[in-house]
């Protein structure tokens, strides 16, 4: 997952691999180019992927970028790169290749080139010329058969992103702004790129510290919010069901053959070539991934530090072949049982964890019968989006929730410490990082995450109050 | 198994911890006080590296042995004298580095971390072995690509050099990588696309808006080296604008003040980046800047100064034999400058070792000697403009008048990084 993995993976990143920045200083004139181990604007953070009630015929994706944006983070806030691909990838055959791409491409407008500043106060629109620095994007359909490009379309091209909401003096009223950014596609779709609201929460301090829970055993609320307060920058996507659908017609029901999808996010930029030429040229093969994510916390729980960029670097259709053997014998598993010598946590044969996660769960989520064991986010469109969603999803008797796709609300921090400890085998234990929601609500209508936090009075972390126990089997509460 | 599981965990805590360090706000630094009408006041961005060294070195009193905890402190004091140049946190970092090594030895994180340093110090050989003992370690990991390359680059193997970039960018394309093909490409002398290249770097972005603004002042070294003031002036603004005091950035903008002919706020910004970090190389443009505009007094006690801080330096472990044995040759003794830059070759054999021993054997009266180091110093091709002077002028000395005249760079190319060679050309 994500912020979990910007911690440790990055973080992690830093162990195997070389640390938070392995910096050299400037003690004289050699050449010292910045060595960095995080690279926010291509770091995929959290993806989710559901049926809205407002929508309830299409798919709706919020793939995340650029983790930890401080709301007061001036004065050159946040973009995406210009020069970086993004990707919404859909699987719809199960073999965890893309069928289905959207590649969003942005640009940044500098009104006045003389000046550095993100904006001078009073913008009340997206084309206010005391906006000076926007951005646009272009987003092109792809579409693959066996993993064959057989077409490439762009359907928009000039979509305003949202700003960064510097405050209240530069947009003395934000939110309307910001909703000009949420765009109709052809075909009753709707796209939204720019910053919001960081929608995952987690209590860092208690998950890292050796699973240090405040209260209880974190089923009882108490836990702080470390995300509380972070900006992220979004794309909300909502496309009809056929834009994503193995023969391109509707879900008619959750059994139907076309109903789960496999969803994943993923960044490319530019190689080059070294000695110049023509490498600065777009060639085929001339994009390298830098970073995808598909469920939450395989990235961090499951792949070991080592391997993380390799992780980053393939594709979903091999991740049977490369971390295989990780899934099945995960070290979180191990490291409760090291902990807390009680829980008896199953270490090793974790089929219950690959199919919840890796080849889906017959019935529910599994997108073919034999689908091989990959990390996208399965979502079966024909489960009907609910009224009252439990946000321990289908562990807890939702079967809407994750890992049926994922939703907003979706306690994936909890859902995975019990899934690891064994719930889908019996073992069911009470556990949880004591966060239960995000520090701000989401919104009913698309797109859905919360409007960013501003600049100006932004406050970071909030404390879940405390609330009774909930019991170790989610659907008994 | 048991004591790893450990580790990993307590692991996960310094990490928690660290980002956090470096990413809440609040604590360490005081609310700055807003003066009206100067629009919003902003914390200085290295307030950033004070707190998350704070947060660090607490992480490191509570878990003492775990060996992460020390990797992430020295990253942390390195990050710090990029923003401020104080070397003697070199010796800090340094021994926090040995202590992790200790706790964990052969962890390809604290040998990436020990091989940045080293580079930091220009002791490029260890900095070589540590990269790739780290490459081997975790073969899996990008990381040890950045200190491989520069360790290459610095030792003079540049066909190496360009192979592990190659690899490194075919991996990760991202600020890192972008930021060394600019330079590979700028030692070959094409700097269209060095320019191309740091501009990748600038659009991904980094870590923090030090990054990002460090390769904005190398953008500025990059246009000023192509003749473009206009721009390098527009960068270097941009730099400072992202993080002030940048001093990368400040000295890039005085540049652009010389190339521009403007040396009296040259002078002004110069004194006042000198006042907190007194680099040799910004000390000898300072007093080469005021000898130029005829403050000989102030010219003359700054360029005093280089000897001394050079021996801080070495005193921080910070090898600087190349570029004092230019300086020797300028401004004190061509003997001393020969013996400088005979070490500097035995110890990296790099076009910059090369340069310097020419323009040594140079300014000892042998010519021809300089005139042979100075074209093996530009076999690449390099277009760097004071390359290209030392070898002009050992050229126009050995009588070869000709070659001379294709080599020297205009004045206006090479005022920003030498205004005493800049007015020796002109004669």
């Amino acid at each position: 997952m994500r912020k979990l993995s910007v911690l440790v993976a990055a973080s992690l990143a830093a162990v195997t691999a070389g640390v938070v920045a392995v910096v050299p200083g400037s003690g004289s004139s050699h050449r010292e180019a910045p060595l960095t181990a995080l690279d926010p604007t291509a770091d995929d953070t959290d993806v989710y992927a559901f049926t809205a009630p407002d929508a309830p015929h299409a798919l709706t994706v919020v793939a995340n970028w650029i983790p930890f944006e401080d709301p007061a983070g001036g004065p050159n806030f946040y973009r995406f790169d210009d020069r970086a691909d993004y990707y919404v990838n859909v699987d719809n055959t199960g073999d965890g290749r893309y069928d289905v791409r959207y590649r969003f491409n942005f640009k940044t407008r500098v009104r006045n080139k003389n000046s550095f500043l993100y904006a001078l106060p009073g913008v009340t629109s997206l084309n206010d010329p005391e906006l000076n620095v926007r951005q646009t994007y272009k987003i092109t359909r792809l579409s693959y058969r066996g993993g064959r490009l057989t077409g490439a379309r762009v359907i928009a091209r000039n979509l305003p992103v949202a700003p960064d909401n510097v405050g209240p003096k530069t947009f003395p009223d934000y939110d309307p702004v910001a909703a000009r950014a949420i765009r109709p596609l052809a075909g009753r779709g709707k796209v939204f790129a720019g910053q919001v609201d960081d929608p995952f929460f987690v209590d860092l301090g208690t998950t890292f510290d050796a699973l240090n829970i405040r209260n209880g055993t974190g089923n009882a609320g108490g836990g702080k919010d470390d995300l509380a307060g972070y900006n992220v920058h979004s794309i909300v996507l909502q496309v009809p069901e056929p834009a994503v659908t193995r023969n391109h017609r509707p879900v008619a029901s959750p059994r139907a053959a076309n109903a789960v999808v496999g969803v994943w996010s993923s960044t490319d930029r530019h190689r080059l070539r070294v000695t110049g030429g023509r490498g600065h040229r777009r060639v085929r093969h001339a994009d390298v991934q830098v970073s995808r994510l598909g469920n939450p916390l395989v990235n961090e729980v499951i792949i070991p530090l080592g391997r993380k960029d390799f992780f980053n670097a393939t594709q979903p259709a091999d991740d049977l072949k490369h971390f295989g053997k990780y899934v099945l014998s995960p070290e979180l598993a191990k490291v409760m049982n090291v902990l807390f010598p009680g829980l008896n946590v199953p270490e090793d044969n974790r089929t219950d964890i690959v199919q919840a996660l890796l080849t889906g769960i017959p019935g529910l989520t599994r997108i073919a019968p034999k689908a091989p064991p990959t990390d996208t986010l399965k979502i079966n469109l024909g489960t009907p989006p609910t009224a009252t969603p439990n946000r321990f999803g289908a562990i807890g008797g939702d079967t809407g929730g994750f890992p049926n796709g994922r939703r907003l609300g979706d306690d994936v921090v909890d859902i995975s410490l019990r899934v690891v400890g064994g719930f889908l085998k019996g073992n069911k234990l009470p556990l949880g990082d004591g966060v239960d929601a995000n520090d701000v609500p989401f919104r009913a209508a698309f797109p859905y995450v919360a409007p960013p936090h501003a600049g100006f009075d932004s406050q970071l972390k909030r404390v879940e109050p405390q609330h009774p126990p909930t019991p170790a089997d989610p659907s008994q509460g | 198994m048991l004591a790893r599981v450990g580790t990993g965990a307590a692991l996960a805590f310094v990490l928690a911890l660290g980002a956090f360090g470096l990413l809440a706000r609040g604590g360490a630094a005081p609310a700055p006080t807003p003066k009206p009408g100067a629009g919003p006041q902003l914390p200085p961005p290295s307030a950033l590296t004070d707190r998350r060294i704070s947060a660090l070195q607490a992480i490191v009193r509570v878990r003492p042995g775990v060996a992460e905890g020390y990797v992430l402190l020295a990253g942390a004091y390195a990050q710090k004298v990029r923003e401020n140049g104080d070397a003697g946190l070199y010796t800090r970092a340094a021994g926090l580095l040995r202590r992790a090594l200790q706790l964990q030895p052969g962890d390809p994180g604290a040998l990436t971390q020990r091989s940045a340093l080293e580079l930091s110090r220009h002791d490029f050989r260890a900095a070589l072995g540590d990269a790739r003992r780290a490459r081997r370690a975790a073969p899996d990991a990008d990381a040890p690509f950045g200190v491989l390359v520069d360790a290459l680059v610095e030792l003079g193997r540049y066909g190496a050099a360009g192979r592990a970039l190659q690899a490194m960018v075919d991996r990760k394309p991202d600020l890192a990588a972008y930021a060394r093909v600019s330079y590979w490409r700028e030692l070959h002398g094409d700097l269209a696309g060095a320019r191309r290249a740091m501009a990748l770097a600038l659009s991904a972005g980094g870590d923090t808006s030090e990054n990002g603004a460090a390769v904005q002042a190398l953008l500025s070294h990059i246009d000023l080296v192509r003749g473009d003031v206009g721009r390098a002036g527009h960068e270097a603004r941009a730099a400072l604008f992202a993080f002030p005091g940048l001093p990368g950035a400040d000295a890039a903008l005085a540049r652009v003040e010389l190339a521009r002919g403007r040396a009296q706020p040259a002078i002004a910004r110069l004194r006042r980046l000198v006042a907190r970090l007194p680099l040799p190389e910004y000390l000898t443009l300072l007093g080469e800047s005021e000898m130029a505009a005829g403050e000989r007094g102030a010219g003359r006690r700054d360029l005093a100064t280089v000897r001394a801080e050079r021996r801080l330096l070495a005193a921080a472990g910070v090898d600087t034999d190349a570029e004092m044995a230019i300086f020797e040759a300028d401004h004190g003794s061509p003997r001393r400058a020969l013996a400088l830059a005979r070490r500097a070759w035995a110890a990296a054999p790099s076009i910059r070792s090369a340069d310097a021993l020419g323009w040594a054997l140079t300014r000892s009266g042998r010519p021809r000697a300089g005139w042979r180091w100075a074209r093996r110093a530009l076999a690449l091709g390099s277009r760097d403009p004071l390359l290209l002077a030392h070898a002009g002028l050992a050229a126009r000395a050995s009588g070869a008048r000709a070659q001379s005249r294709g080599l020297l760079p205009a004045g206006a190319v090479l005022r920003p990084f030498s205004p005493s060679l800049a007015r020796e050309v002109a004669r």
